[in-house]
């Protein structure tokens, strides 16, 4: 199998939504010596951008979103690890869930795929999340992102709570902190010293691409 | 509960996109049922039909689910059936002179719509707003029923989710709300979206103690998670506001874009939605508030489609009681906003539905609404009441040239004290002229709207 067929079967797993298939894709590029680095970047990376592109303009909806982001999550967990030390493969590792004491998950799953759609490695933690779990993920996995999502007005408090306690443990340097949902604003941000409000998926991915560097 | 406990097992992941989507995309092929851009108000009776069956065939395959058991609700062909027939046509709410039936209407129904009124659970960052607003609700003659602000901060301490402040916060509610009703001279009028404050079920229960005003003819709105879902939560509010008495009304808001798709699927989700309310959440009225992905809002042109095309679903092929929930982009003191809410209300009122009015931009700026919308969006919907389809499809085509590009880049305009008068009970001058000018333009419209109140 040429190193061409493996992309484009990386491409096209992610494009159907497939993950047997992207899984399948991957395994061959493993065993086709298929530079890793390249089938991510070349393979699945344009795929799940394209998928992004189409989901900002309305002609997917979320659920095929989220298929596409399973799908490329999928051929990641074989990929990844196959990169030599040091080599990133993504931009970066953003921590993402909603705040403790609200379950609403739409938003953040849709923030959450678009950023995998931006290259970005994603660690979802659900709803539901303590403060304390966000730190404590954001530590383990070198994040530089913390994405904290609120839909209601009596939760949005919990986003304050995860940048006083990065403060307070003196982890604020090494993570930014991005909030959105319902009834988060960029005043709200800047009070509460976050580095940004994302108003919609594609303000989030932004901002995200701006701090994947750390703050 | 037996079926929240023992129904078949699955990942909330799988139902959402493996069973729920799926499914929606299928219904939607087989009834082909097709958005129509050029007819934001359509007008094809069988249309609607076919997404009333969508919609009750997607109950029955897919029921509901319960995130906290992991489990699927499932229903037979029998017991929805049994549920639509068993619903109640009619539902007292409010106390003496204010004491009224919310009942079903139809498809150019010429009865006015039960007009739900208020900021729909937006923020308010003080008992002092919350009290403006409320009282400036209850001012208005159309008020059937008011949907009040959810309180933010109590003693200056921003709520946390159920804590004591959470609690304390929906206690306030429930006394400011009452006491605003009051002094107001509605000692009556009921409080319909009774707590938005309380998210949790604690605090609703809390809140719910006699002494702090709450009554068995208020409505007890109680919010499902997109997609048909419940939680333990949920149903323990469903308890507490059985045992009050007090009639439960499920809000729902399948997001346009979100699991159900487009607006034929979102159509269609809203339809099993409001079956599923009745069986889950033991609802004896309904409250729709879809809204746009993208804008956040009700008044996009595919919008007013799915909320005509369900409304009439629902109203030609029911008796439930309904009520839809309409979001605006633009903020107060801007044209903008009142045209928007305009379109919502009339593709909602022509299509057989109530409304329930309204938030302001987007529903998300602390002390971004003021008592105006609403009144202007039950005027409208007053005004037209009785309408033919057809004549609603040119009005909202004549809405939408006023706003449908501004979408993405909406004025804010401003805050409450920015443009509404505490102490004399009116808007600024400048929203005056606002709004003189918004019903001049309305007019030429078709549309009447009775001269404004102020000199």
């Amino acid at each position: 199998m040429t190193t061409e067929k493996v992309l484009k079967d990386l491409q096209s797993a992610v494009l159907r939504y497939d993950s047997e298939a992207a899984v399948k894709a991957a395994k061959s590029a493993i065993a086709e010596k298929v530079d890793p680095l390249m089938a991510i970047e070349k393979g699945l990376v344009p795929a799940i951008e394209q998928i992004g592109e189409k989901f900002e303009k309305m002609e997917i909806y979320l659920p095929e979103l989220m298929l596409a982001g399973e799908a490329m999550k999928s051929a990641l967990a074989l990929l990844l690890p196959m990169l030599p030390k040091g080599v990133a493969g993504t931009k970066a590792t953003v921590v993402i869930g909603t705040v403790q004491g609200d379950v609403h998950e739409i938003g953040k799953n849709i923030v959450s795929s678009m950023l995998m759609a931006g290259g970005f490695n994603v660690i979802d933690l659900g709803v539901d999340v303590k403060t304390i779990t966000f730190v404590e993920e954001a530590k383990k996995n070198a994040a530089k992102i913390i994405g904290a999502s609120a839909l209601m007005s009596s939760t949005i408090g919990s986003q304050k709570d995860i940048i006083d306690y990065l403060v307070s443990t003196g982890e604020r340097k090494k993570v930014a902190v991005l909030v959105g949902g319902g009834p988060t604003t960029k005043e709200w941000a800047k009070e509460i010293g976050a580095e940004g409000c994302g108003m919609n998926a594609a303000e989030a991915v932004q901002l995200a691409k701006k701090f994947a560097k750390g703050r | 509960m037996d079926k929240a406990l023992n129904g078949k097992p699955m990942s909330e992941t799988d139902y959402q996109l493996k069973v729920f989507a799926p499914k929606v995309m299928e219904k939607v092929k087989e009834h082909k049922i097709k958005y129509d851009p050029a007819n934001p108000i359509q007008s094809d009776g069988s249309i609607a039909d076919e997404v009333f069956e969508a919609g009750m065939e997607l109950l029955l395959d897919v029921g509901a689910y319960c995130t906290t058991s992991g489990r699927v609700i499932s229903f037979t062909e029998q017991e929805i059936k049994e549920s639509l027939r068993n619903a109640p046509s009619k539902v007292w709410f409010g106390e003496g002179k204010d004491r009224k039936a919310l009942v079903p209407r139809k498809v150019g129904d010429k009865t006015p719509p039960w007009c739900l009124l208020g900021a729909g659970g937006g923020p308010c960052s003080s008992d002092r707003s919350f009290l403006t607003l409320v009282e400036g609700y209850a001012e208005i003659p159309e008020t059937d029923g008011i949907t009040t602000p959810a309180i933010t901060r109590v003693g200056g301490m921003r709520v946390r989710p159920a804590s004591p402040l959470e609690v304390l916060a929906a206690m306030r509610n429930a006394v400011l709300a009452r006491e605003a009703c009051n002094r107001s001279g509605r000692q009556g009028i009921p409080i319909m979206n009774s707590l938005s404050t309380a998210e949790s079920d604690i605090a609703l229960a809390a809140a719910l103690h006699p002494k702090y005003g709450m009554r068995d003819s208020d409505g007890y709105m109680i919010c499902c998670m997109d997609p048909m879902k419940v939680d333990f939560a949920r149903l323990n509010k469903v308890a507490v506001a059985l045992s009050l008495g007090g009639p439960i009304g499920m809000c729902f808001g399948p997001l346009l874009g979100g699991y159900s798709g487009g607006p034929e699927g979102t159509a269609v989700s809203n339809v099993a939605h409001h079956m599923m309310g009745l069986l889950v959440y033991q609802s004896s009225w309904l409250l729709p508030f879809t809204i746009h992905l993208r804008y956040v809002a009700s008044s996009p042109r595919d919008m007013l489609w799915v909320i005509s095309t369900m409304g009439q679903a629902v109203s030609r092929n029911t008796h439930l009681l309904s009520i839809n929930l309409n979001y605006t982009t633009a903020g107060p003191c801007t044209p903008m906003a009142l045209f928007e809410t305009s379109a919502s209300v009339t593709a909602a009122v022509v299509s057989g539905l109530s409304i329930e009015s309204v938030g302001i931009a987007t529903n998300k700026h602390e002390d971004r609404t003021t008592p105006v919308e609403p009144r202007i969006s039950a005027e409208v919907g007053h005004a037209v009441a009785g309408m033919k389809l057809s004549d609603a499809n040119e009005l909202a085509k004549d809405l939408l040239k006023t706003y449908e590009a501004k979408l993405a880049s909406p004025p804010l305009g401003k805050s409450l004290y920015e443009c509404w008068d505490q102490e004399t009970r009116k808007p600024s001058g400048e929203y005056r002229r606002v709004i003189k000018k918004f019903k001049t333009d309305l007019a030429s419209m078709g549309v009447d709207l009775r001269p404004e109140p102020y000199a």
